[in-house]
Parts: structure tokens; sequence; C-alpha cells
């Protein structure tokens, strides 16, 4: 028994958390009008043009947990767009000389051919993420041609879910904590500690990755930020709801990923 | 036809057309000239007088006949003259002939009904009592020469072993000619095939023999053209490589009787086949390139061999392979990968080429104003401050890549560092389309831009900033079969993957390449009129350059239609990168000018000497440390070439046979500048099997330069009397009577006969 599960399963008896912060419900409760049921996410994306495109995953989220959102259900994967994509890629943009795209971002399905046009990919609230066989497949070879992925905003008992689907995708692979020492915390800001918690319920952020073939020497295909939220941190960095080293520290694991995703 | 010209001739003329050409004509008449025109006239006169005063009806008639009748008698009147050839004729047993025979292996073949070559030389020469030998020992003092690579002088044919491995007809005349100075000859017999195989000047030789009056008689054995024949006449491989790259080898095959079929070219690598391509030929008699591909596999010094296998009712067969002696080398080839931002270019080049053992992609990735990611540097110090800013710094790489900066980047002297680093480092360039390079980066009018293949539009051009197609990537039929771009194992099913790839974009508007640059790649896209530079490259002074203007080859490892387990992205990269760092010189490099010499053969050795900077250096003492392949070792200094900076050249002659190792170290004072390894091979060599028909028009040469004659076996029987006329050594000159010659004898008779048969067609008679 690992540390990673008897310490996810002490969070699960413990924890009668509220399942959605209050900021980020009244967000969703404010833009869910903006959408209507069967609404076509590709035409709120824009095309591909070669430089970095942030790109959203979208899935079906357990029926059990769908409610508000785009056509009054919560999707779960939307958490924090647009915002948060445009205030990272401001931010990639204002530090980093990699030029990404301004006017728009991706949503794309797990399956969708396009995916394979971004190698990186971010997956907000996988405690919710659902899976079909195909699509399994088609992010099992993203994954291992080269992709890269992050899951975020998920704690407690999500990890049961996010771990399932994982497997679902790579049934070999070994999920393992990552320490501060791994080159994604290097590769563009110095992160010496991993000291983290979760901006809402004070949990110990954990940081979890799957390496190619589980080898530790070898490229990082996953980042999970267990028992995190840095889309939330992003998403209000400019409205004072988040503590400014919050913001902070999540834009530089941000920055971090991408350019590590980028070089390896 | 010549030979029935010559004896329908010496059948009319009683002599063959060689003794009219040497001889001057003479009349040996006592009488003197003016009695002679005397009667001549009064010959003619009274003729002319009888003819019109009998009883001719017309004319016509008269002056006919009186013209006949005046032939007839004016004949009769030449042929009293006595007219005779004055011939300058050698005295018999006075004079010395030189015979020089080819003893090389090419006389072994047997071209013409199966009969080797020297059998000829048996059969003429080999006995005392053979026809032609007992004909010239009749008239002349015989001194017989064998001679291949080298000649001497022999005494009894039985010497004769058709062994030599190399022929050198120049060489063989200088020996005769000074072996018999001293002594009076008549002229040198010189019998080859005279396919002449070495290095040495035959005009030299034959100004000499030209100017000592010295005429040589050749004899030519063999076939001017083979019937069926294959030969593999050139191969054109690389003499080192990294290991586990992909040669690409131009084999260059003639042929003759073998139009339109097909056969097929085989590679082996120390007796292995490692690859083999077919090839058709066209028309008969016309030769065929074969491209072959294979993979270096094994480090070291290899012996590649390139063969058609022998096929029916070939001539000669040892000429159906060459071998090449390749050096395979296990080394770690370093290069600078600077890209100004962090994009996936990055990431997929590195993995591409992650695996492979023999190129290291050192990556400077600048992700933020001043502020730069170092991945695979050796050391803490290595490109700590950034782009290289001195020439010993850049130029320890071997290759470099230049992805997503500007111009602007760099200083003036840094952009210079990059031409010379190509041009007199001889490092390869490749420079990747983005939105910061070629014209959109600013680098029309840089130092940069000349080193480029590729033309640059004006930077700031109106479609420069919004330029983005998404390009469908063709091969051109060069890039089918290049090193760089061949991703499969043969050129058509290269193509085919190629136009299965998915497409890549390019924000690069480049269409066209400068002159002497090849393209390998093109795109093709909706919206564009013509298509687009994908990889081009040129030579650059010493080393080369590379332009692949799209932004994502990355495309071809991800996208949704490329399967998971498709190897093209990485076989392209490892060959590019490898090609890219093909060739590049090292500050102290050593070559040979053949890898494979045959036995008793000297070795020259050129050195080229340069610092770490590439500056050649020309008082270094450079040393040569041959390895033998016994082990011993014997160090040779070389010498200063004066009239090139940097080069130094000794020679060797290889005292055993084998593979030799050949070291050479540079000093400059006393410090440590390179050294560099090469092998040359020291065996027989079938060079005597290559380009083996007789040569007629060599030897045909050599007879007319030096007034001589041109034999073949057919007509050498006139060789000993059309030797003996000659001024050279101690001649007499001997009268040849003409008076009864056939001719005058049949002419009177035409012109007697003549009038006779006109008189009676005429009714005078």
């Amino acid at each position: 028994m690992s540390g990673r599960v008897a310490w996810a399963l002490l969070l699960g008896l413990l924890t009668i958390l509220p399942a959605e912060p209050l900021a980020a419900q009244s967000r969703r409760m404010r833009e869910g009008a903006r959408g209507a049921q069967g609404i076509d996410f590709d035409e709120l994306n824009i095309p591909y043009n070669g430089r970095f495109t942030f790109v959203r995953l979208r899935f079906d989220p357990l029926p059990e947990y769908g409610g508000r959102g785009w056509g009054g259900r919560d999707l779960k994967w939307d958490h924090d767009y647009p915002r948060a994509e445009r205030h990272f890629t401001k931010i990639l943009d204002e530090i980093t000389s990699l030029g990404p795209n301004f006017d728009g971002s991706v949503i794309l399905s797990v399956d969708d051919p396009e995916l394979f046009k971004y190698p990186v990919a971010y997956m907000s609230e996988p405690g919710f993420w659902t899976l079909t066989v195909e699509e399994a497949a088609s992010l099992r070879d993203y994954l291992l041609k080269g992709g890269f992925m992050i899951f975020d905003d998920f704690a407690s008992r999500h990890w049961f879910n996010f771990e399932d689907r994982m497997l679902e995708v790579l049934p070999e692979a070994r999920i393992v904590e990552l320490d501060a020492s791994h080159p994604i915390f290097h590769s563009f800001f110095e992160i010496n500690s991993l000291d983290h918690t979760h901006p809402y319920y004070g949990l110990r952020s954990v940081f979890y990755g799957i390496f190619e073939g589980n080898d530790p020497e070898k490229r990082l295909m996953v980042i999970a930020n267990y028992n995190n939220d840095i889309g939330e941190s992003w998403e209000w960095s400019d409205a004072g709801y988040i503590p400014i080293e919050l913001s902070n520290e999540a834009y530089k694991l941000g920055v971090n990923y991408i350019v590590y995703a980028m070089t390896h | 036809m010549a030979a029935i010209f010559e004896s329908v001739f010496a059948f009319l003329f009683k002599y063959r057309p060689l003794v009219f050409e040497r001889g001057d004509l003479a009349f040996a008449t006592p009488w003197p000239t003016w009695v002679l025109l005397l009667g001549i006239a009064i010959a003619v006169g009274l003729t002319f007088v009888t003819y019109t005063r009998a009883a001719i009806r017309g004319r016509r008639d008269a002056v006919i006949l009186a013209t006949l009748r005046v032939l007839a008698l004016g004949l009769l009147l030449f042929s009293l003259t006595r007219p005779s050839l004055l011939i300058p004729t050698v005295v018999p047993q006075r004079n010395f002939l030189g015979i020089l025979i080819d003893d090389s292996r090419s006389m072994q073949i047997a071209d013409r009904d199966e009969v080797p070559r020297d059998r000829f030389v048996a059969e003429a020469f080999g006995a005392p009592d053979s026809t032609l030998r007992a004909a010239l020992a009749e008239r002349f003092l015989l001194r017989f020469f064998r001679f291949s690579g080298a000649a001497e002088r022999i005494d009894d044919l039985s010497q004769l072993s058709a062994a030599g491995g190399r022929t050198d007809l120049g060489q063989a005349l200088d020996l005769a000619r000074r072996e018999l100075a001293a002594v009076p000859l008549a002229g040198l017999v010189l019998v080859t095939d005279g396919a002449d195989n070495s290095e040495s000047s035959l005009t030299e030789a034959l100004l000499s023999l030209e100017a000592n009056s010295v005429p040589v008689y050749t004899v030519g054995l063999g076939q001017e053209r083979f019937a069926r024949d294959i030969q593999v006449s050139r191969v054109e491989a690389p003499r080192r490589v990294l290991l586990g790259s992909t040669l690409v080898v131009d084999v260059v095959l003639e042929q003759v009787g073998f139009g339109r079929q097909t056969v097929e070219v085989q590679v082996e690598d120390d007796g292995r086949i490692v690859a083999s391509e077919e090839v058709r030929f066209a028309a008969d008699g016309e030769s065929a390139t074969v491209r072959v591909q294979f993979t270096a596999a094994e480090s070291g010094v290899r012996r590649f061999r390139f063969r058609v296998p022998a096929q029916a009712g070939e001539q000669v067969e040892r000429n159906n392979e060459q071998e090449a002696l390749i050096v395979v080398e296990d080394a770690r080839e370093r290069i600078l990968y600077f890209e100004g931002e962090p994009r996936f270019e990055v990431k997929f080049l590195r993995r591409a080429v992650s695996d492979d053992e023999n190129v290291q992609v050192v990556t400077l990735l600048r992700t933020a104003e001043n502020k730069f990611l170092r991945l695979d540097v050796e050391s803490a110090e290595e490109l700590a401050a950034g782009f290289p800013r001195t020439r010993e710094e850049l130029f320890a790489y071997r290759g470099l890549i230049l992805g997503s900066v500007e111009a602007s980047f760099f200083t003036h002297d840094q952009l210079r560092m990059i031409e010379e680093f190509v041009g007199q480092r001889g490092g390869g360039l490749l420079v990747l389309g983005s939105r910061h390079s070629f014209g959109r980066g600013g680098y029309s009018g840089t130092p940069l831009a000349d080193v480029l293949p590729v033309v640059l539009p004006a930077a700031g051009g109106p479609s420069t900033e919004s330029f983005y197609v998404e390009l469908q990537v063709e091969p051109t039929r060069f890039g089918l079969t290049h090193p760089a771009t061949r991703i499969a194992d043969s050129a058509e099913e290269s193509a085919e993957r190629w136009r299965g790839m998915p497409p890549v974009s390019a924000v690069n508007p480049i269409f066209e390449v400068k002159p002497g640059a090849s393209t390998l790649l093109t795109g093709n896209a909706a919206g564009i009129e013509d298509p687009a530079v994908v990889l081009a490259y040129q030579r650059y002074g010493r080393g080369k350059a590379l332009a692949l203007p799209v932004q994502d080859s990355w495309m071809w490892q991800m996208h949704a239609d490329v399967p998971l387990d498709d190897m093209t992205h990485e076989v392209f990269w490892r060959q590019m990168l490898r090609w890219l760092v093909s060739y590049v010189p090292d500050p102290v490099s050593v070559t040979t000018a053949r890898d494979r010499v045959g036995p008793g053969e000297p070795v020259t050795l050129t050195a080229e000497v340069e610092d770490q900077t590439y500056l050649s250096v020309n008082n270094a003492e450079v040393v040569a440390r041959v390895t033998a392949p016994s082990g011993a070792l014997s160090e040779i200094p070389m010498e200063w070439a004066v009239d090139a900076d940097g080069e130094y050249s000794a020679s060797f002659v290889p005292e055993e046979r084998g593979t030799h190792k050949i070291n050479v170290v540079a000093l400059e004072d006393g410090e440590f500048l390179g050294e560099h390894t090469t092998y040359v091979s020291a065996e027989e060599l079938p060079t005597e099997y290559f380009d083996a028909e007789m040569r007629a028009p060599t030897l045909q040469r050599i007879a007319d330069e030096t007034g001589g004659r041109f034999y073949t076996p057919a007509n050498v029987a006139t060789l000993p009397e059309d030797v003996s006329f000659t001024e050279s050594g101690t001649t007499v000159i001997e009268e040849r009577e003409l008076w009864d010659m056939p001719v005058i004898f049949l002419l009177l008779l035409a012109f007697v006969g003549s009038e006779w048969a006109y008189r009676k067609y005429r009714g005078l008679v």
C-alpha cells in the first residue's frame, strides 16, 4: 500500500467537503446563460497555426454529478474556462519567448483527431471523467506518440475516478509521486519546494506523474495536480479572490509544465 | 579491307605500299636526259604524223588512235629509263630490335575464340623457331623485355607469367629505349593489349622516342570490343561514415551485349550481403548508374564489395566487382541546436535522436529574453553564457541547427562566425522554418543569407507576416535517393511514404533555391502556384547548409493519421542529422589518393593541419605513424607542401600485404593540435581486368607518333619485312627495280588492245 493511496483513503474518510467552491459556482451561474445544450464547440475553437494554443479536454461527466454549466448542466471539464486559459496564455507571452495564440483556445474531446495537433492538453476535474473504449485508445496513442497531459482541479476521493480512467488509458502505467528535483520543476522557474495546498480545502497538494515506459529517467507524459487547482488560481488571479502568492505559484507551475512539454 | 587492298597493291606494283612510302623514286638509265627527251619528242611527233597522214577517215579517230599509241610508247620509254625505288634497309644482323611483351594479367583474358591473349606471344615468340621470331631473328639481334607495372629485360620468354597487376606502357618504352640507347636500334616492337592503367604519362615517352628516331611497331592483342561483358566501372562511396548511418552509394555499370536486360547489384560487408538493387540496362552498350542503400552496422574498417553476379557468356568475370574500404566510426558527433523559443520542434527533434548513440544534439533554448535552458550539455560551463561568442566554442560542434531566432539576436560577429562555421570550419548548418527565421527573422542581407541555399524574400514584404500554408510534401527525384530523405528501402517505397505523410505548415514563403543548390523536398498547398521549398541544401565553402522552412515537422510523428509505431519522423531526423555532420573535417585530417594499392606501389599521404579555430598551420610537426598488419610500426615525417597552406605530404611503400593503419599526429610548438586516422590496403588489385579491351587508338597513336606501324595478329606476318625498311640503326640503301611491275605490262596490254578494239569497231582494220 503506497503512501499515496493511504493518504487518499484517509482523506476520503475524513472529508465531507463541499464539492464545489462557492466562487466557482457563482461564475458558472453567471456564465451558464452563454451557451445552450448542443453547442458546437468547434465554433469556439481557433484554427491551428503552428503556435502554442491552450487545449482543454472535454468529456461527459459522471451522471450523478452533472447539473449546471452550459445548457444548465455542470460539465466539470469547463471549470475556469475561458478566463484561466486567457490569463495563462497572457502570462506565458509576458514571461517567456514562446509567443502563444491570444485569439482564443481550443476545446476538444479526448478522441478528436485534432488533438494530435496540440501536444499539450489540459483537463480539469478528472474526478468526474468518463471514457469510452475509443477515447481510451486514442488518448493512449496521443500520450505514447509524444503528447503531454496536465490534470488539474481534483482532490480527495476524486482520485479514484482519475486513477481508474488513467489505467484504462495506460493499463501498465505506474502513477508515481514527483518530488521537486524533477526537471519539470526547473524547466523555466526554479521550483524547489512542492509545499502547496489546495486553494479552498487546505489539503496538501501532491504532484503525480506517469513516465514513458514507467522509467523515471524518461519523458514525463502526464502530470496530475492532485489536491490542487492551478486553473482556479489562473482564473481569479486578476480579481483578488486568490492570494497573490498562490496565483504566482500556479503560474510558475503552468509555465514550467509547458516549457517542459515543449522540450522533453 | 586494308589487307585486301594491300594484297592487290602488292600484286600490281610488285611491292607493298610501305615500300613505296619509305622509298624514293629514281631512274637508273645510263642515257642522258636530253637523249630521252629527244626520243620521246621524236616518237610522239612520228606517231601523230603517221596517224594523220594515213587513210583515217575522221580527225577524231586519228586523235584517239594516236593518243593510245603515244601512251603505249610512253609506257615503254618509262620502263626503258629503269625506274626503281631507293629504300633504306637494315643490314642483317647488325641492328638490334627490342621486343616488349605485356606481362600483365589482362593477357590471360581469352576474348578471341576462347584463346588467351598470351597464347599469341607463345606462338609467335615462344621458341627460337617460332615463325615471327625466326623471321625477325634473320634480320635483327633481338632483345626481349617484359613489362606490367614495371619493366625489365628478359633472356628467356619462359619468364613471362601474365601476372602483373598493372600496365604502364610509357615506363616500358622508356626503359627499352634507355637500355638500347648505345646500340644501333632498328625499332621497338610492343606486344600488348594497350590497356594502360598507370598514372604515368605516355606522351613524354613518345616524345623521347620520336626525338631519338626509334619507331615503335605495336601489335595489339585482344578484341577492341567485347561481345558480352558487364563491368562495375566505378563506385562512389564515402571513405568515412558514422556507425549506423545509411550509406547511399552510386555504382556505375558498363555493359555490352546486355541491352534491355536486368541484373542485380549486390553489396557485401565482409562477405555478407547487406543490400541488393536490380537494374535494367537501356540499349546495348549504354552504361547505368545504380544507387544502392545500406546501413553501416558495424564499426571499424569495413571492406564493402559491390558486385554483379557473373552472367552467362561474360568474357571477363573479374571486372564484375569493386571493393571499397569504408571507415565506420563509432563516434558521438555533437550538434548544437539553438532554438529561440520553446516550441514542439525541440521536443520531437530531441526525442527522434535520443536513442542515437552517434549523434548528440546539445540544445540551447532561449526560454525568455536573456534566459536560456541548456539540455544535454557535457559540463556546467558549456553554453553557460548563451550562444557561443568565440570560434573555439562554436567550432567545437560539427553541426548547428538554428530554430526560431531572429537575426537581431546575434551580433554581426556572431553571424559572421556562423558563416565561417560552414565556409571555413566545414560544419553543417540547418535552419528551420519559424516566425523568426529566414526573411521573417530579418536575415536578408546578413552573412547568413549568403550561406543559405534558398533565396530569401525581402524582409517585411507585404505577404511575409501573414503567410501560412499547410504543405503536402513531395520528394524531388534527387530527394528520393538522397541519404537524408530516402525513408524506405527503395525509391518507390520512399516516394509512397512521403506522399502518405500528413501535411506540415510553413510561415516562411520560400519558393526559390540558389543556383547550385539542390532541392530534396517540396510542398504543395492550395493557394500557392509554385511548390514551396521544404528541404534544400548547398555546399558552402568546406561545409554545407540546409534549409527546412517548415515549422512543425513533428506532425510526421504526432498527427492522428500517423500510426503509433511509424518511425518515419525518427528515421528522417536521424538520417538528416547524420548527413548534416557527415564529411565534416577535423582540425587534423589525412587522406590517401587511393584506399587500396597494389604490392610495391607507393601510398601518397596528404594531411591538412589546422588549429582549433580552423586556421591553417604551416609550422607544425606532423608525423604519420603507419602500423602494418603484423603490428610493425614506422614513423614517417610529413613535410609542408609549400604551395598550399596547412597541407603536409609524405609517401611510403607498404612492405606487407593487408590493411595498414595510418595515424597522423600534429603538434605546434610541442602542443597537440590533433590527430586523425585512415587506412590503406596493400593487395593484389584486379585493375587489369577493368577496361581490358584492346586499345587500338592508343596503339595506333604510338605507332603514328614514332613512325612505326600498328598490327594485329591477322597482319603481323609482314612485320619483319616492314621493320627492315627503316632509317634507324645501321642501314644500306637498297635499289628495287620497278620496270617489271605487273601494272606496266597490264597497262601496255590495255593501250595496245584498246587501239586494236577501236580500229575493229570503226572498221579501220
